[in-house]
């Protein structure tokens, strides 16, 4: 669909200024800015969308599965005290829970083994426990927030919910949704790059819905940067066919179009020749982009000597850095592995060793190219997971079901208050509760301070990229559809 | 600017002398722009503008609407008070100058309702046909001159079949010009059959695998195989409707009424570990509730999931009334991750063995028709002819209803966990037809109050889709919605007229088929107009022109190539992908985790044979924009990316598909200006022009230049012409 008819489709309902905003998305939108007259091209890309953006781009590092706050982030010294007892009837307070522990006999309460430390920030302090020792020591950069919820308990809904805005299937990506709103200025490199690092528990699926564009066109979908084979689907030319051999074949396709166009009058195929033009560019942009040799060993010594494997997760955050140097503004990586229902210690340990120095070393390395001003960075999983053991219970091994009422994500760079925390849970890390430690029942359809619902966190990533998560609209079957359906509140008190 | 209005000058009746058209042009605004305060969803105490009634109420002394004296309603007042504005300022939606304007019209002329269009069964269009009522909107323009014979014999026989003409056909009517002849020969071809059918599977949202979490296989192909053979014998549209939602309740099924049921169970299931049934209960439901809105009804009805419509006339309730159809049918909520996900039956694997079984049944009943006599011998070879096509049977999910009914309440903001009230009775929405008198409240009654004459919707809406498939667009440019805050038709007598019609002749789809690309509105040029000013082709005053779908131009390339495997149905066949794509995302204990291509022909079958895993369809599908099939899609999107440039040119099939053209011309024709012309007449049913010649002689001497020998630089150069917008649009 070309400008003009997405002005078509939307245009008796669009206010001016959403065209405005669609104006100003960047390439691929010269034919709405002539239609318009000058005037609309006045507002540019940095200047955000609806508002003033104090994060130009976005890499957002998924953690799959459900990561334990309880055994990374979420402190909480008097569990130790009730190994083993059950969990008091007045916590779980007839919340529901999985079916996979819900007909176990007891909920043992299952305090975490590692040992926390606390670490200085800019308020009164992060514990971080033992699994964490790199990223612990940036948390002055990093905005945490213990109080992260959402109201599904099972990996396909929640994983779709917290990417999507439902938990049933067919809405866009938020990555496209980026897409949709910021457009891309890279000439050289798709707008939306989404990576998959190798994990040794990779368990519980991920689908092309997570970066799939749901009712928008397919431009705004994910785009897989691969560590097997072409990097980018079909990269590659097929043997025996040079790189001078596809320009004179792009050459001999752009005559053909050009004559197709004056046949037809389409300015659609105008369009596609760009798009080809642009293949053959990334053709060198990408291999440029994989080919890490020009990178330092200093940056490898910061990354872990793993960045140098294709795959890992650390190559994928060194990627990451190397996308958004290159202009590329929105960058996804996918970790699996997290979902420990058993033997957490040992899946745990291992998943964190993938990912700790990594984000760590993403963090550090964004700051001292003076990057993380504009960059965000945000971490968190799709739910976090239980006080009470699933399974066997023993001090030094345990599982853990999937919980929904508080996890831990934690968001750095582009306009986010650094060092402090957000949020607070009681003391069995089962419940949001307030500043005395009193429950509270947050609600996604009222805001509750000191709350971070993940509609809340998608409308605040939204609105440090100079986007209103209210007023980012596509018309689908009617209704004006948004990524964040009829809720989500900016999170003001992360600003800043 | 200049351009829009002069689209929207030449589209409309913007205005008339009586005051704006209530339906066409001031229900959209009050709809996008009130209804979400003020509509059928609105609070106690909120005026009420989606009735007559409810805008002239009287408010103590004042209403919104006043009958009698327009200009002191509350709403003309409020929507120009500047100190105290309709809309609040603060609302996301703010009303246009011209909208003020037209509802300022309106209100002056009385502020008269009537009925939203669709919701008001179609009128007899007297002396309808689409030419008359597509040239009525010309603005005296007339029609553009028809399109030469051999971009008609493409468009056609890529509308119809998805392929270009076989050569025969093409070089019969370029020399006969009988438009005719062709079209029956395409309408007779089974290849008709596997085109149209795969529109409906997207609507329908059939895949090969569950959908969610492991997205393990699942027995359901006998169901699209059934649905092509249903084209291809242009089974009556309204028991092709019927037999999807009913088939089972039908008395004395046959094995196809029973395979078409898939359609119930088509919905995207789980077996997660902690999932709870209800739960999915519940979910399942709206899956297949808001399915049959959209694809029967073109209506959105998720809203209505949560609360009553903001927009359209449906409680709350009525959504769970509608959903009670669907509530009682005998499958666990959960699929166990199992490919025979009860209930299932057995039914022919492939087209071939349905042949076989109806020619076995043909037999049967021929029997029986002899009435009484000595048979034995004869109905003990049928019985062996039985149990053997039997045993090559394979297994495909079908409904069944519970003997005895599930209880449906309405729920809280759609949570399944917060029911309210007391059960809710099946039934459907009060603002359509009612339900029919002596049909039985279950699905077969549903299916009999969708396929009758009364319903306003359902065949608006199909042959709205059917237009769209044939035109690129339908005459309701949002074919998923023709609701309050849907498109309004560019032509409603026509839609109007084609739905009745399409009804009166016992649902004909090969006969509204034929209809459509007869006329000359089909057969106009496709070239832009210099005349006048219709980007979008609102007016159809040109033919149609748009980027074939990822199946076709895959499909288009396979059969230039001399590749294409004719065999049709069975099993979802698995050509090349690149490794691990489905690796790096699924479970572990998935049994679609691992991608294995086919070795044999099969990898050449047409594409809507292609393995279809739901959360991660084949990518050559993907990138050129097919829905993931985990939800309905009724119109798909038509991307423009570089990845489609490295796809069509590099993907190993259409590596292969390249070799093919390029073996096929260097032995069949002598010299390079007649392969160049052989090959135009593939993939454009004509020879190349003086500058394609010319261009591609060119590619092919810097291709030897370069060392390359003759069939590889052949392989280049069809490579190119088979990514060429000659080759991927629709003209």
């Amino acid at each position: 669909m070309n400008e003009f008819e997405i002005f078509q489709e939307n245009g008796l309902s669009q206010t001016r200024r959403q065209l405005f905003g669609r104006a100003a998305l960047g390439l691929g939108t010269a034919s709405l800015a002539q239609l318009m007259g000058p005037s609309l091209q006045a507002a540019t890309t940095s200047e955000g969308m609806h508002h003033k953006a104090t994060a130009k781009r976005v890499i957002y590092l998924f953690m799959s599965g459900g990561p334990s706050q309880h055994d990374m982030w979420d402190y909480k010294p008097k569990m130790q005290g009730m190994f083993g007892k059950d969990l008091p009837e007045y916590v779980r307070d007839g919340q529901r829970i999985t079916g996979m522990t819900s007909r176990q006999k007891t909920l043992p309460v299952c305090p975490s083994k590692y040992k926390f430390t606390r670490q200085e920030n800019n308020q009164d302090g992060v514990w971080v426990s033992e699994l964490l020792p790199h990223t612990a020591k940036v948390v002055k950069d990093l905005c945490v927030v213990h109080t992260t919820f959402t109201e599904a308990i099972n990996h396909d809904p929640a994983i779709t919910y917290i990417q999507t805005g439902s938990q049933i299937p067919g809405r866009p990506s938020m990555g496209s949704w980026l897409s949709y709103g910021l457009g891309n200025v890279n000439e050289n490199l798709p707008g939306y790059v989404v990576m998959h690092a190798r994990s040794s528990y990779a368990e519980q699926s991920l689908f092309g819905r997570l970066w799939g564009s749901g009712f928008m066109p397919s431009e705004h979908q994910g785009v897989l940067l691969r560590s097997q084979g072409d990097p980018v689907l079909y990269l590659g030319n097929p043997e025996g066919v040079s790189r001078s051999d596809r320009r004179n074949q792009l050459d001999a396709l752009s005559a053909l179009n050009y004559e197709q166009h004056q046949r037809l009058g389409d300015p659609e195929i105008l369009s596609r020749i760009k798009q080809h033009e642009m293949a053959y560019r990334m053709q060198t942009s990408v291999p440029e982009l994989m080919d890490l040799s020009g990178e330092s060993d200093e940056t490898f010594k910061l990354y872990g000597e793993e960045a140098r494997q294709a795959g890992t997760f650390s190559a994928c955050c060194l990627n990451a850095r190397r996308l958004i140097e290159r202009g590329v503004r929105n960058v996804q990586i996918f970790h699996r592995g997290w979902d420990a229902h058993g033997n957490l210690p040992r899946e745990h340990e291992s998943q964190c060793k993938d990912i700790d120095q990594a984000c760590a070393a993403l963090i550090i390395d964004l700051k001292r190219k003076g990057m993380l001003e504009d960059t965000l960075v945000v971490w968190g999983g799709e739910f976090g997971r239980t006080a009470y053991c699933q399974g066997g219970l023993k001090k030094e091994n345990y599982g853990r079901d999937h919980h929904p009422r508080c996890f831990t994500t934690w968001m750095a760079g582009g306009g986010v208050k650094p060092g402090i925390t957000y949020g607070k849970t009681d003391d069995f890390g089962y419940n949001i509760a307030d500043a005395d430690g009193n429950p509270l029942k947050p609600d996604k359809e009222k805001y509750t301070p000191g709350t971070m619902h993940i509609h809340d966190l998608n409308a605040t990533i939204l609105h440090l990229l100079g986007i209103d998560h209210k007023k980012l609209t596509y018309r689908y079957q009617g209704r004006d559809f948004r990524l964040t359906d009829i809720h989500g509140h900016v999170l003001k008190e992360l600003l800043a | 600017m200049r351009k829009i209005a002069i689209a929207c000058l030449l589209v409309g009746p913007i205005w008339s002398e009586e005051g704006p058209d209530f339906s066409t042009e001031i229900l959209p605004i009050l709809s996008n722009k009130c209804f979400a305060c003020h509509g059928p969803d609105a609070k106690k105490d909120e005026v009420r503008l989606d009735s007559y009634e409810g805008a002239t109420e009287d408010l103590g002394g004042y209403s919104a609407i006043d009958s009698e004296k327009p200009e002191n309603g509350e709403l003309l007042i409020r929507i120009h008070d500047e100190e105290d504005p309709m809309p609040p300022e603060d609302a996301e939606k703010q009303l246009t100058k011209a909208e003020r304007v037209l509802l300022s019209r309106w209100i002056k002329s009385g502020g008269k309702y009537a009925e939203h269009w669709a919701f008001v069964k179609p009128g007899i269009v007297e002396g309808g046909s689409i030419d008359r009522l597509v040239e009525a909107k010309l603005n005296g323009k007339g029609f553009a001159p028809e399109a030469d014979r051999h971009t008609l014999a493409r468009r056609v026989a890529m509308v119809l079949t998805g392929l270009p003409p076989e050569k025969g056909q093409l070089e019969a009517y370029v020399e006969s010009g009988d438009f005719e002849e062709l079209v029956d020969q395409l309408l007779g071809s089974e290849r008709f059959g596997e085109h149209q059918a795969r529109y409906w599977l997207d609507a329908v949202r059939y895949g090969d695998t569950h959908g969610l979490h492991l997205d393990n296989k699942r027995g359901i192909y006998p169901y699209r195989d059934w649905v092509v053979k249903a084209f291809n014998e242009n089974l009556p549209f309204d028991d092709f409707i019927t037999w999807q939602l009913a088939g089972d309740l039908l008395e004395n099924p046959t094995v196809a009424q029973r395979v078409a049921t898939g359609y119930v169970r088509m919905n995207v299931s789980t077996a997660e570990g902690g999932a709870i049934p209800a739960e999915f209960q519940a979910k399942n439901n709206f899956d297949r509730t808001e399915n049959f809105g959209t694809i029967f009804l073109g209506m959105t009805l998720n809203c209505a999931r949560c609360h009553t419509h903001k927009y359209d006339p449906i409680v709350h309730e009525e959504y769970y009334q509608l959903m009670a159809f669907f509530n009682s049918t005998s499958e666990s909520p959960m699929d166990g991750n199992k490919y025979e996900y009860k209930p299932v039956m057995k039914a022919p694997a492939n087209a071939a063995a349905w042949k076989q079984w109806d020619a076995y049944v043909k037999k049967r009943e021929a029997l029986k028709a002899r009435g009484e006599g000595d048979f034995a011998e004869l109905v003990k070879k049928l019985d062996e002819e039985k149990a053997n096509l039997e045993k090559e049977f394979t297994t495909t999910l079908v409904a069944e209803e519970l003997k005895k009914k599930r209880e449906t309440k309405v729920l809280r903001r759609g949570e399944y966990n917060e029911p309210m009230g007391e059960p809710v009775s099946r039934g459907v929405f009060e603002v359509l037809n009612p339900f029919p008198k002596d049909a039985p409240k279950n699905r077969l009654g549903l299916a009999q109050w969708t396929t009758s004459r009364e319903n306003p919707l359902v065949a608006r809406v199909l042959v709205n889709r059917f237009w769209q498939s044939v035109f690129g667009a339908g005459l309701v440019r949002s074919p998923e919605d023709f609701g309050l805050q849907g498109r309004q038709p560019t032509h409603p007598k026509l839609l109007d007229w084609l739905a009745v019609d399409f009804q009166e002749s016992g649902w004909d789809y090969k006969g509204l088929m034929k209809m459509m690309v007869m006329s000359k509105t089909f057969r106009q040029d496709s070239v832009r107009r210099a005349d006048f000013q219709d980007p979008e082709n609102l007016l159809l005053g040109r033919g149609p022109s748009y980027r074939l779908d990822a199946e076709v131009i895959r499909d288009l390339g396979l059969w230039a190539g001399g590749l294409l495997d004719p065999t049709m149905g069975g099993e979802g066949v698995k050509p090349f992908q690149p490794g691990g794509m489905w690796a790096a995302l699924s479970h572990p204990g998935s049994n679609t985790k691992k991608y294995v291509a086919d070795k044999d022909q099969r990898v050449f079958r047409r594409s809507l044979y292609v393995y279809w895993k739901r959360t991660s369809p084949h990518p050559m599908m993907t990138l050129f924009d097919a829905p993931s099939r985990e939800v309905s899609c009724v119109r798909r999107t038509s991307g423009n990316t570089p990845l489609q440039s490295l796809a069509l040119f590099n993907e190993p099939q259409r590596v292969a598909m390249a070799q093919g053209v390029a073996s096929r011309l260097l032995s069949e024709k002598k010299n390079d200006a007649e392969r160049v012309n052989q090959l135009f007449q593939w993939i454009a049913c004509r020879d190349a022009s003086e500058h394609e010649r010319m261009v591609c002689l060119e590619l092919l001497k810097q291709a030897k230049d370069a060392k390359h020998d003759e069939k590889s630089a052949w392989s280049q150069l069809a490579g190119t012409v088979l990514a060429s917008d000659t080759t991927i649009l629709l003209y």
